[in-house]
């Protein structure tokens, strides 16, 4: 396996403690329901409701295009670069080439990450490639490359959907054609109920649930373009019952749908205040 | 993958034959290739098969380990998916060539697996919170003919019914636990796969999408959806994949498909699986 | 540089069609939507093999490299041999031939190795200065001239240089055509030529590849089947089944393709026809118009996609074999 020779590594095996007191907590945590008795949520949303969303553009000067969004507590940077010449000559192609770089920081999430890609980053990394390249007209640059990085400052639940949305952000800032915004949304499902815009916590509480034999206990992930009306990414894990991936879906589309308005008027102030710099 | 470079015109004729519900090779769009599958032709392992779908040639074997447990997850077994693009395959895969194509492979398996319905994790688990069970399911593609995945995941699954997990003897001493794991090759325990999924690669062709593509209607399509069934129906993994987008109508019809379809693979290859365990037969591997 | 610019036009042309494509959501074609399924797993134990494998004489003259084939000095070295120790040996596992004094050996799965005057099948893999890089499972990639083409508008134009940026318009990366071999350089490399109006760019149909050896030299490898559908066996092992109102049409070198989807019945014939070539070619049993026409006829008790399957093939090409030995072709 190749390893950063550059880097002091720590032991391969190397555990947070708090790993092994967990146990406790989510035994504890189980008791509770993932919805308390007043239809409310932990962090006290209801089950349908998003979590409010900070939205900024420009956020990085040197970058063709950047932005970053906060969603409750989960935060992503995303920066455009590009469209340049292809480096490697025999990747040559009249359509332009994306790439995605998705990336947690080593302190984003509980369990310290590493420095090198792992596999489900790379995963994640095609996941957000596929739910961006239908929406960039690629053909109008041939020979060229487009590269996006994204990286998770802080997960806290649904992070893919929020790199999607700050992604396609900050491909609108750097100027780059689209045929439409790409917005995203996470859902996590418990037996018959809909979790919309999932913490952490949420999302692992499900993950943990699947060993009791619940009818559904997942979470699904899709990326959407609202004025094609097109599914542009679609990912789920856990198990859904033929019924629930249908019903999922529709409720993911509803909220990219609410979404919508939040990523335009980001982008029109954005605007705004670009044409107010040059003027000035 | 092989490369498959096709002219408009041939384009065009895959698209309205697909249209047509007639493909280029007289199959209807919901139509699977013939399938051949053998288990247990690797001694070594402690579970192997291989699947030959048309031109497509996968072989797999299973390793069984003991190794302390995640801490995380006390009470369970493991398994892990490593999978070789052979340069045996096609020339392309050579050196790091079929690393991205065997890291989004294994990415689907772990995701369609890691539903705990999957395989009875529990069972895999000697000593609580101490020794369980790691399965290194190892995959190797001999040869590339389209839909990969699914056969694949196939081939998976028939290993894993073929797996045989040697019995373990726990005896107290003064020190702790001992674990004896048996030598004897008849005493062993089998998984129960009843609840593994298969994968199930929907690609969507024009108006209209088809099951099992080859690699001409693989080079055809924009985007396809692939999807973790088991034999109840129930979905355990979902992926959309490729550059085109798809309108949620045309989604829910091919999961509907990818369910029909994924149920009937299910139920075919643990029938056959079933009969060829009935008979014993020496294993003909590659004589044939 | 221009033809390079207007040929990404023509990509993304295409590829917007497609997008297009996609994004409708209802059609109404629900007449024979997935009324069945079929799934067919079976054990590699159960599989049937031919007990028969080589149906004529031992042939006697089979050779593995290393092997002598003569010590007689009054022979001629041909492919497939090399001296030494005065002893002709054998390079290569095959069948050797005599032509007079002529000694050779031909394997049987080889690439193709090209002779003047041979049909081939080939697809274009690069456009370059003045000629198109050809794949045509031979050793090296072929030339086709941009002299050696006929252009759209008679033979006997000039070719200008605008005909050199348009290229690309011609025949592009990934296009079909068929050809003749007109010369075979030192190196191997075959050169092809169209400059019949048989010849050409190839429309809507499909390609089958099989071993070269198992395509037999005939005058003609143009047949129009009267199954409706016309077949084109390239020597080098590529065989395009089409439809053939296609073929009569497009005897203008195919520069203008019929897009046009093709019908139900001829559709069905030219799966029928690649399914049948595919099962000569399983069985190595050579490939000419009357051993496709019978295996064609043999199979009509099966549905087309059965003739993937392999006792069908078995029992298929058995009938066929019969009959061409009670023929005494």
């Amino acid at each position: 396996m190749p390893t950063d020779t550059r880097r002091i590594t720590g032991p391969e095996t190397s555990r947070s403690p708090y790993d092994y007191c967990q146990i406790e907590i989510s035994k504890e945590e189980n008791q509770n329901e993932l919805i308390k008795s007043d239809k409310k949520r932990k962090d006290g949303r209801l089950a349908a409701q998003l979590r409010p969303i900070f939205l900024k553009a420009n956020v990085i000067s040197q970058a063709r295009g950047s932005s970053y969004i906060e969603m409750g507590q989960t935060k992503v940077i995303c920066a455009v670069y590009g469209p340049r010449e292809v480096m490697r000559r025999e990747d040559f192609s009249l359509k332009g080439q994306l790439t995605c770089d998705f990336k947690f920081t080593t302190f984003s999430c509980r369990q310290r990450r590493q420095h090198q890609q792992d596999n489900q980053e790379k995963d994640l990394s095609v996941q957000m490639l596929e739910a961006l390249e239908p929406a960039v007209c690629l053909h109008k640059y041939p020979k060229s490359q487009i590269n996006i990085y994204a990286t998770v400052l802080q997960n806290d639940g649904s992070a893919l959907s929020a790199a999607i949305m700050c992604a396609s952000v900050a491909l609108a800032t750097a100027g780059i054609e689209m045929y439409d915004l790409v917005l995203a949304s996470s859902l996590g499902v418990l037996n018959t109920v809909l979790l919309v815009d999932p913490t952490l916590q949420e999302e692992e509480n499900i993950a943990n649930e699947t060993g009791k034999s619940p009818q559904n206990a997942g979470t699904m992930t899709l990326a959407f373009l609202p004025s094609l009306n097109q599914v542009s990414a679609m990912t789920s894990d856990g198990q859904f019952l033929f019924d629930m991936i249908n019903k999922s879906m529709q409720q993911c589309i509803e909220n990219c749908q609410k979404l919508y308005p939040v990523l335009q008027q980001c982008l029109v102030e954005d605007v705004k205040e670009k044409a107010n710099l040059t003027h000035a | 993958m092989a490369d498959v470079d096709l002219s408009e015109p041939e384009k065009v004729y895959i698209l309205h034959s697909v249209q047509e519900n007639l493909r280029e090779d007289g199959r209807g769009c919901e139509d699977f290739r013939h399938m051949e599958v053998e288990t247990g032709l690797i001694s070594n392992t402690n579970g192997s098969a291989r699947v030959r779908l048309a031109s497509t040639d996968v072989l797999v074997g299973i390793k069984v380990q003991l190794t302390p447990v995640d801490p995380k997850k006390p009470n369970v077994g493991r398994i892990e998916f490593f999978l070789d693009c052979s340069a045996n395959a096609t020339p392309a895969f050579e050196g790091r060539g079929g690393e991205g194509l065997a890291s989004e492979i294994t990415a689907m398996l772990t995701r369609s697996y890691s539903c705990f319905s999957a395989i009875d994790y529990t069972s895999l688990c000697l000593l609580p919170g101490q020794q369980c069970w790691l399965l290194y399911i190892d995959i190797l593609l001999l040869e590339c003919g389209g839909n990969l995945f699914d056969a694949v995941s196939i081939a998976v699954k028939a290993a894993l019914f073929n797996l045989r997990i040697p019995n373990v003897t726990m005896t107290k001493d003064e020190g702790g636990i001992e674990l004896d794991v048996s030598d004897d090759p008849f005493d062993f325990k089998r998984l129960d796969v009843s609840g593994a999924p298969v994968i199930v690669t929907v690609n969507k062709i024009g108006h209209q999408h088809v099951v099992d593509a080859s690699e001409k209607e693989e080079a055809c399509s924009l985007a396809k959806v692939m999807l973790g069934i088991t034999e109840k129906g129930t979905v355990t993994a979902m992926k959309k994949e490729g550059s085109g987008s798809l309108d949620s109508e045309s989604i829910s019809e091919m999961i509907e498909s990818a369910k029909n379809v994924g149920i009937e693979l299910n139920k075919c290859l643990l029938n056959i699986l079933k009969e060829e365990e009935a008979k014993i037969e020496e294993p003909v591997g590659f004589l044939r | 540089m221009q033809a390079g610019t207007s040929s990404g036009f023509a990509f993304c042309l295409f590829s917007a069609t497609f997008l297009f494509l996609l994004s409708i959501s209802t059609y109404s074609l629900d007449l024979n939507k997935f009324i069945n399924m079929s799934v067919d797993i079976r054990l590699a134990k159960s599989r049937v093999v031919g007990l028969d494998v080589y149906h004529g004489d031992d042939p006697g003259n089979i050779v593995t490299p290393g092997d002598i084939i003569t010590a007689d000095t009054g022979f001629m070295r041909g492919h497939g041999t090399y001296m030494s120790e005065d002893c002709l040996h054998s390079s290569v596992a095959g069948m050797v031939e005599r032509v007079n004094k002529l000694v050779s050996v031909r394997p049987l799965k080889t690439r193709y190795n090209g002779e003047i005057g041979d049909v081939v099948i080939g697809r274009i893999i690069e456009v370059s200065q003045k000629k198109w890089r050809v794949e045509t499972h031979s050793r090296m990639d072929s030339i086709l001239m941009l002299s050696s083409v006929n252009l759209p508008g008679g033979e006997l134009r000039r070719r200008s240089e605008e005909d050199e940026k348009m290229m690309r318009n011609y025949l592009k990366e990934g296009d079909l055509i068929s050809a003749e071999v007109q010369n075979v350089m030192s190196d191997g490399c075959l050169s092809l030529h169209t400059r019949s109006l048989k010849y050409g760019k190839l429309g809507q149909g499909t390609l089958v590849k099989v071993s070269p050896s198992l395509v037999l030299r005939r005058k003609t490898h143009f047949h129009n089947l009267p199954v409706g559908a016309s077949i084109i066996l390239g020597n080098n092992g590529y065989i395009w089944i089409c439809p053939t109102e296609h073929v009569e049409a497009g005897e203008t070198g195919g520069y203008e393709t019929n897009l046009q989807p093709v019908s139900r019945s001829e559709r069905e014939a030219i799966a029928r026809l690649r399914n049948c070539v595919l099962a000569l070619a399983d069985q190595n049993v050579l490939l000419f118009d009357t051993s496709i026409l019978y295996t064609f006829e043999a199979s009509q008790k099966y549905a087309v996609k059965d003739i993937l399957k392999p006792e069908v093939i078995l029992e298929v090409v058995d009938l066929v074999q019969q009959r061409l030995e009670l023929e005494g072709s």
